[in-house]
């Protein structure tokens, strides 16, 4: 089946199988490899990606579903060469170690301060609780939220005994 | 390689920097083989095992084989190879039998991963079902079917493993010092108690994946999700029977490993496919199920402790016995076994020890390498024996601990004698005891408990471990001058996401004396033209490569010394740098630039001297011995990192269900060399280890299938499950031979958080467990001193919800 | 990845009846996709067509009058739900229900409907619906059908729903808004998981409804019971009705104890 879709605000047209996933059709198929498959299952939230306007795991959306729609991915969050607000947190803080979940944390994220610009911790970890993070533990990853969001004014540290 | 620098001395080490490869992960930039697609790639599929044990009768492929677009079909019966880490025993695909759910039995390689995945479908297999043994305690039995009948002809790794044919013991391994019986005659108390845990999944992010070429040349290229490259090839090479410099290993990114990728697993079968297919690449990923069970696990552990305690409350004796679940295969599981055989006492003076530590085969997934080798099942059983002694003979337990804990003089239980230098665990167990104010509840943690009708609980637990790892374990770092003044620096250690690329960048900037701007440690590895390292395990890397990092910067500097002298007619001793410049020390405007010397330095007419600048730097560890086969005695440990963590928990004593209120963990790191790194390790293994108390473990019915081989019933922590607050120490006692003093951090933060939280709900409720993980049914039957449930081998796994199985 | 079927997205509800009645159980419908392509993928389901609800005229959003009460359609989300400032004021249990559904990005697409017509037995909408008596429309090319949620489910993964019908409509009545309820799930992690065990609990005026999922063939209804009853009457009168069994994420034994724990205190939550 042909589908027209805007991914990161250009337009794409092209033959897709309605088996297909909305994840590996931009994977395999138009290269954004950024966006992860960590479970297949919904249930981990690597292929967070956004669709017509909020987030969704892309494994569980069919590239057939997006005909006419918009998808914005990790690909998308550099804008005119300059790191996303959200993206410099997490640089600043080590909010992320092996960086496979780190694209669809960083899209959930996104659509946690859209929706809430100055999230409590608790706010945070509700918000993020459909991404798996293997390696971080999530606490360097809520103070980069919490530093994107302008609501840290001390980073996390290493007390000495 | 401890630098006695003062720490207002460093401009790096020990300083915040950013993660260097953070960008391109933040961008989706970053490459993993899961993202790569080859010219001419073709898919892979696997066909499982539905049983536990059984004959193979009779495989029937012609289907799979007419289906348009196969390129090849593979089957155990043409593939006469075999894999083992320590000991030889397992076939690329099963050949006549299956010994676990989930064992490959046949693959095929296609032009898409849908037609794979039909012809894997259309492979018809007819298996005789045989009963399995499922439990390690059965498989020790003398009528235990046998896992591996032909144990006695498989290649094994002699200097250090012991298997036993005509049983399932894969390895013994055995460890004796002093008089035990003599201990226990003058012990005022003896206490015996036995801990089990269940088999645990690793759950890297990014699945086992890899992309294979075996070129018609027999010149082959691997491309691996995996940890140790060097051993990859060095595994299949033997397999193969191929010179190791036809094989080049590259490693990309890689979506976490915790273990699980530290071997070689998947490589071999996918090469195979690729031979067969004529050398187009084939590349395999693991589907999250397949990560389960076609992949391995954690080996589960049955822990039987006796202890013999003196009247002051010292250890006068302590006799241990493990029984570790290999799963089918031998893997790692006879070498965690034997790491844990030396440490099992955990940081604790035991005049007499006798340990016997059994590697047992049973038909189950196999266990390999998982954070911590060992160390987070034993001392699960170990700190929560620690408790239930001190429990037993009327004292408290942190003042127990304190009074066995292992002090400078001590030998440990191989021998080995401990030194200032060593480390401090008392310090790491004082100030955890200190964070969550053990031994008493607080006023405000008081009214708590009245608001709630919640109970308060604080417990805390000790850690160590050393690097398993042979006695002769190598590396070698090398660093090339660019033209412009900036290094590339080049080891075979992979980044798995722990951190070293930029701990390795801050070490060389610091002996350099560059800006780290200047230095780059590559990401992605390969065995062409990468040095050697052993592999990327064991919390060695930071000590073995740091120093090979130290040694490539000053033989870099070296070089570049030699040549200045030439340049500037002077002799080396007279010389200094900067980041920019090698001049006189005491004419500091006479010198020479990097820029100029990095390529060989060219005098005004055109003649020149030096070439390009190279440093190598090589280490292997030092002062290390093979351990005796029958005493256990010898000089195992690289370093010891010790630690401590405290948690305080709230529990319903009515339902059993909890939460951590605070963790506060220490560790004696010698050297911190990146805070944030460091405190990144300690809470992301805080909460693996969390995750391992509260609720990850396989279940197996009856039969052996795998009930729980996804997320849906193997959960795994998320950011609502954090404890709400968290405390990370750090003591820096150096390590003499450590990179500025530093010693491994990286899986020790997992080691004793189950056991400081069971520590925790007895304090609170009373309840005695003895299990691991923590479920909050668990501690509802422990408070009422009901039978513990063991329904990890369950006798009704049918649920009204069940976790879809895919095979 | 999910084997091959064909994708159709009907415009109108007449395209969408007559292509339920020409493929029947031949077709799965979706919505959200979270059960549905999740279960394609595991091979439990193997349909030959999927069809599109989200691009049919008129059945997203949600809706609230005095006559029909608040109407769900068959692509309200989950999120939809947690979002509506009436169902936050009026319908406290609902949102609590919705809130303990799987994570944010998975309520972004889960629809009300899609719970229940997936008939699970540990369904989180379905408590919330049973305890406020909410009622379910089912169409199909011969008519309309109207029933109670306590009618509707006949067994695991098992509705009334015949092949060339689709649940429509889910109506809860105005009369069930300021009804006191709450919810509470065991799980084995804080974060999103399935139910061990789920209690609702609602009380209007002199009555008292409670519902339990994950602890029967189907979620569970005990209806109209004295608001005023002995917490102990109303454990035994929820014992009697539930049959928990042991598996893979809890023993019976531990469910009972569970379900009797979270009735004696919603009770004394929505008493207070």
């Amino acid at each position: 089946m042909k589908i027209q879709l805007t991914v990161n605000g250009s337009r794409y047209e092209k033959d897709v199988e309605e088996n297909r996933t909305l994840l590996r059709f931009l994977r395999e198929d138009l290269g954004f490899t950024g966006t992860k498959e960590g479970c297949g299952a919904g249930e981990c939230g690597a292929c967070t990606v956004f669709f017509n306007g909020k987030t969704v795991n892309a494994c569980m959306v069919l590239a057939v579903e997006a005909d006419g729609g918009s998808v914005e991915t990790i690909e998308g969050e550099v804008k005119d060469g300059k790191f996303s607000v959200i993206q410099e947190a997490f640089d600043r803080n080590h909010g992320l170690q092996c960086g496979f979940c780190t694209a669809g944390m960083i899209l959930s994220v996104k659509e946690l301060l859209h929706r809430n610009p100055k999230p409590t911790e608790d706010q945070i970890k509700d918000g993020l609780e459909g991404n798996f993070c293997r390696c971080t533990g999530y606490t360097q990853i809520i103070e980069s939220v919490l530093d994107a969001s302008g609501q840290l004014p001390k980073k996390g540290e290493l007390h000495h005994a | 390689m401890l630098e006695k620098l003062k720490a207002e001395e460093l401009r790096y080490v020990g300083k915040e920097a950013r993660r260097s490869e953070a960008r391109d992960k933040l961008t989706g930039s970053a490459t993993y083989v899961s993202d790569m697609i080859l010219p001419g790639m073709l898919w892979a599929q696997v066909k499982k095992s539905p049983h536990a044990r059984a004959k193979i009768v009779k495989i029937d492929t012609s289907k799979a084989e007419a289906l348009y677009g196969v390129r090849a079909v593979l089957t155990g019966a043409e593939l006469n190879y075999r894999l083992g880490l320590y000991v030889v025993d397992k076939d690329i695909l099963a050949k006549t039998e299956v010994r676990h759910y989930g064992e490959a039995v046949a693959a095929v390689a296609a032009d898409t991963l849908a037609i794979a995945k039909k012809a894997v479908d259309l492979i018809e297999v007819e298996y005789e079902v045989l009963k399995p043994v499922l439990n390690h305690m059965d498989a020790m039995k003398a009528e235990a079917p046998l896992v591996h009948p032909d144990l006695g002809s498989y290649d094994f790794m002699k200097a250090a493993f012991t298997p036993q044919p005509g049983t399932n013991v894969a390895n013994l391994t055995k460890l004796r010092k002093g008089d035990v019986e003599a201990g226990f005659a003058e012990a005022q108390w003896i206490v015996e108690r036995e801990y089990t845990n269940p088999s645990v999944q690793h759950v890297p992010m990014e699945t086992h994946v890899a992309i294979v070429e075996w070129k018609p040349s027999d010149d082959i290229v691997i491309h691996t999700s995996a940890q140790s490259p060097f051993t990859v090839r060095n595994l299949f090479c033997y397999t193969f029977k191929l010179p190791l410099n036809k094989v080049r290993v590259l490693i990309p990114h890689v979506g976490g490993g915790f273990g699980g990728k530290a071997g070689i697993h998947i490589e071999p079968l996918v090469a195979c496919l690729s031979r067969k297919a004529g050398g187009r690449p084939v590349k395999f990923q693991a589907t999250r199920e397949e990560e389960f069970s076609l992949l391995p696990c954690r080996s589960a552990l049955t822990y039987r402790i006796k202890t013999g305690v003196s009247a002051e409350g010292k250890i006068l004796a302590q006799k241990m016995e493990m029984f570790w679940d290999a799963g089918a295969y031998a893997d790692y599981a006879v070498n965690v076994t034997r790491a844990s055989g030396y440490s099992a006492a955990g940081p604790y003076h035991i005049p007499a020890a006798w340990i016997d530590a059994y590697t047992v085969y049973t038909n189950k997934p196999y266990g390999t390498a998982y954070r911590g080798f060992g160390h987070v099942e034993f001392f699960w059983g170990l700190e929560r024996h620690m408790e239930l002694v001190a429990q037993a003979i009327g004292m408290d337990s942190l003042e127990f601990r304190r009074k066995n804990l292992l002090v400078p003089g001590n030998l440990t239980l191989t021998g080995e004698e401990i030194f200032e230098s060593s480390g401090n665990p008392r310090k790491c167990l004082d100030a955890v005891a200190k964070s969550i104010g053990y031994g008493s509840l607080t006023t405000e943690e008081k009214a708590r408990e009245k608001r709630t009708g919640r109970k308060i609980g604080k417990g805390v637990a000790t850690l160590h471990k050393a690097p398993a790892m042979p006695p002769f374990t190598a590396t070698a770092a090398i660093i090339k001058m660019n033209s412009d003044g900036t290094v590339n620096v080049n080891i075979g250690l992979t980044e798995i996401g722990q951190g070293s690329t930029i701990a390795f960048e801050q070490i060389v900037a610091e002996r350099l004396k560059f800006r780290l701007d200047q230095v780059k440690v590559t990401i992605e590895k390969d065995t062409d033209r990468d040095p050697y390292d052993w592999q990327t395990v064991a919390s060695k890397g930071l000590l073995l490569t740091g120093n090979a990092c130290i040694l490539a910067a000053d033989d870099l500097l070296a070089h570049a010394y030699e040549t200045s002298a030439q340049a500037l007619h002077c002799q080396v001793v007279d010389l200094d740098h900067d980041d920019k410049r090698v001049f006189l020390k005491h004419h500091p405007n006479h010198g020479v630039t990097f820029t100029s010397l990095a390529l060989g330095y060219a005098f005004p007419d055109g003649n020149a001297i030096g070439g390009p600048l190279i440093g190598v730097g090589r280490y292997v560890a030092q002062g290390l011995t093979n351990l005796d086969k029958e005493t256990g005695q010898g000089n195992p440990a690289l370093d010891w990192t010790f630690g401590a963590h405290g948690i305080v928990v709230e529990v319903d004593p009515a339902t059993g269900e909890f939460h951590v209120l605070k963790i506060s963990s220490a560790f004696d790191v010698g050297k911190v060399i990146n805070p944030e790194s460091v405190r990144g390790q300690c809470i992301g293994g805080m909460l693996q280890g969390l995750g391992t108390a509260l609720c990850e473990g396989y279940i197996y019915d009856e039969a052996g299938h795998l009930l729980n081989p996804s997320f849906t019933d193997n959960k795994i922590l998320t950011s609502r499950d954090l404890p709400d607050e968290i405390e990370c120490i750090v003591v820096e006692t150096p390590q003499l031979d450590g990179p500025f003093g530093a010693r491994g951090v990286g899986e020790h933060p997992m080691i004793s958080v189950a056991p400081a939280l069971g520590n925790a709900i007895q304090h609170a409720v009373e309840a005695e467990l003895t299990h691991m993980p923590i479920r909050a049914e668990d501690v509802w039957r422990g408070i009422r001193k009901h039978e513990p449930v063991d329904n990890w081998i369950t006798k009704t796994p049918t649920g009204s919800c069940k976790s879809n199985v895919l095979l | 990845m999910l084997q091959s079927f064909r994708y159709m997205a009907p415009r109108t509800r007449p395209e969408l009846l007559d292509l339920l009645a020409e493929y029947g159980s031949r077709a799965k419908l979706l919505a959200g996709g979270t059960d549905l392509l999740v279960t394609i993928r595991a091979g439990v389901h193997k349909p030959e067509v999927v069809i599109d609800l989200k691009k049919v005229e008129g059945f997203s959003g949600l809706s609230w009058s005095q006559t029909d009460g608040l109407v769900f359609r068959p692509t309200t989300t989950i999120n939809e739900v947690l979002q509506d400032a009436r169902v936050r004021k009026d319908y406290p249990l609902l949102a609590a229900c919705a809130h303990d559904l799987a994570s944010y990005q998975v309520r972004n697409r889960a629809t009300v409907i899609g719970n229940v017509v997936n008939a699970s037995p540990c369904s989180d909408m379905a408590p919330a619906l049973l305890c406020l008596g909410a009622t379910a429309v089912l169409s199909s090319k011969s008519g309309e059908r109207r029933v109670l949620f306590q009618d509707f489910f006949i067994g695991v993964k098992r509705t009334i729903l015949r092949p060339e019908e689709f649940l429509e409509r889910i109506e809860i009545p105005a009369a069930s808004a300021g009804v006191k309820g709450d919810y509470r799930k065991l799980k084995r992690i804080q974060g999103h998981d399935l139910g061990i065990v789920g209690v609702a609990v609602a009380l209007k005026g002199g009555k008292l409804n409670i519902a339990v999922s994950s602890a029967a063939p189907t979620p569970v209804l005990v209806q109209g019971l004295d608001a005023g009853i002995a917490v102990e009457a109303a454990v035994e009168a929820v014992a009697k009705a539930t049959s928990p069994i042991s598996d893979v994420r809890c023993t019976k034994e531990y469910r009972e104890f569970m379900i009797g724990t979270y009735v004696r205190r919603l009770l004394q939550e929505v008493r207070a």
